[in-house]
């Protein structure tokens, strides 16, 4: 099954009256989240708030988000694949053994209750975080999550979302899927997009040297990515575009001061619900925006000649990779 | 020195979010990414003592720590994401695109008390 059963962060805040964290740590991690969207805010049909909503954590270990909880079931760490399976089985009524529960660190009764409870929302959401979708199973754990939403929507409304970090990574996501029809991980090399997490994923082609010089905008892959793929970068000619000076750009052989995105610069954010939020900067600015510096540096590439003296695609077309 | 193997988790906090905005090369900063947090009865096991430094060892490179006690449970490290874990992931990622960032096996091996 594929796709996506959501909604806005807006009807989660009016309608949601049970939300389950899945490997995520919204106390620590999205710390405006509670109170702006979810558990503590009343709303017309959620009048009397915290009160009219049940919050259940699923996690590994007991974070600062359990004490907002009402219900924290602590999972063997490397099964909730499991576990949503067999969620996806007792919803359905199907037989589950005693013995496949416990393997998930978790007992009958536990599980049966939360079956029970989630048959029994008005309007459930599943919030889930990298604890789900970046251990062992990654997409296959994110893909049982979002089925299990699906199904759900058999006996309730049920939607699923997953907890996006950093500024503004779903706006990544959001503008390649309307240009090109993919989300990341696409190359351009044969001038149209062609899509293939795995080959064409930033990580990837760093990693197997694919790649022969890299440009990175507002992202600090030198302190998040694996160490081979930070050792290609130092390699190749890389040039960063950043407000900070950042690990990436001590390994870079250009680092472009750029205004900070939403104080300084103008724009448009997407907010994990993939809803654009127009940025109105409050400062003022001596470095140029991100926009700017990648129009001006387009504008000397197209006063080039072209690169290939017998032909070849046409210099508008795009030849560069772009990884996502 | 104990041969027992335990589950990493990188992790996220809001102290190392405030952070970033005070700059990567802040103190404060590297000494919160170049910290684990374990269970006392692991510590016990391992021979750590808070504060302690420890070498963490991946099937695909090491890095050092200093040790706190906390609240985790048994058999498993908890450490913010940083510069040193970047040096415990391997850059395989089963064509998803995504590398492996939480859950690894790991060896501790203390390291000179202080």
């Amino acid at each position: 099954m594929g796709g996506k059963v959501t909604c806005t962060l807006g009807e989660v805040k009016q309608r949601a009256d049970f939300i389950i964290y899945w490997g995520g740590n919204p106390a620590e991690c999205h710390p405006r989240h509670f109170t702006k969207y979810t558990i503590m805010q009343k709303s017309k049909f959620l009048p009397r708030g915290r009160k009219d909503r049940t919050m259940v954590l699923v996690d590994i270990r007991e974070t600062k988000s359990a004490k907002a909880a009402d219900i924290f079931l602590q999972v063997r760490p490397g099964k909730d694949f499991e576990l949503i399976t067999i969620l996806r089985a007792l919803i359905k009524d199907q037989p589950v053994r005693d013995e496949d529960i416990a393997e998930t660190g978790l007992d009958r009764a536990a599980v049966e209750d939360l079956v029970r409870r989630m048959k029994g929302a008005k309007f459930g959401c599943m919030f889930f975080g990298m604890g789900l979708s970046m251990t062992r199973g990654k997409h296959m754990n994110s893909a049982a999550l979002l089925t299990l939403a699906a199904e759900m929507n058999a006996f309730t409304k049920f939607v699923a979302m997953p907890m996006r970090g950093h500024g503004n990574v779903t706006g990544a996501d959001v503008i390649m899927r309307w240009q090109t029809g993919y989300p990341f991980g696409i190359s351009f090399n044969r001038g149209y997009p062609r899509y293939n997490p795995g080959e064409f994923s930033t990580v990837d082609v760093l990693v197997r040297g694919d790649c022969d010089a890299a440009f990175i905008i507002g992202a600090d892959p030198g302190a998040t990515m694996p160490q081979p793929a930070i050792d290609h970068l130092a390699r190749i000619p890389t040039i960063v575009l950043d407000p900070h000076i950042t690990h990436t750009s001590r390994l870079a052989r250009v680092h472009i001061t750029t205004a900070p995105q939403g104080i300084s610069a103008p724009g448009t954010a997407y907010r994990m619900d993939e809803l654009p939020m127009p940025l109105s900067p409050a400062l003022k600015s001596p470095y140029p925006t991100d926009e700017e510096v990648v129009r001006r540096i387009n504008e000397a590439i197209a006063k080039k000649p072209f690169w290939l003296p017998d032909g070849g695609p046409s210099p508008h077309q795009w030849t560069s990779q772009v990884n996502l | 020195m104990s041969s027992k193997r335990f589950i990493l988790n990188s992790t996220r906090s809001a102290r190392q979010g405030s952070l970033i905005n005070v700059g990567k090369d802040s103190e404060e900063y590297r000494a919160l990414t170049s910290s684990m947090v374990m269970c006392a009865a692991d510590m016990a096991e391992v021979g750590l003592v808070e504060g302690q430094p420890a070498l963490i060892r991946t099937a695909f490179g090491e890095s050092r720590f200093i040790c706190e006690q906390g609240k985790v449970p048994e058999g498993m490290i908890v450490v913010p994401y940083g510069p040193p874990t970047c040096r415990l992931m391997g850059g395989d990622t089963d064509g998803t695109g995504m590398p492996t960032s939480k859950g690894w096996e790991v060896e501790v091996i203390p390291l000179e008390k202080i």
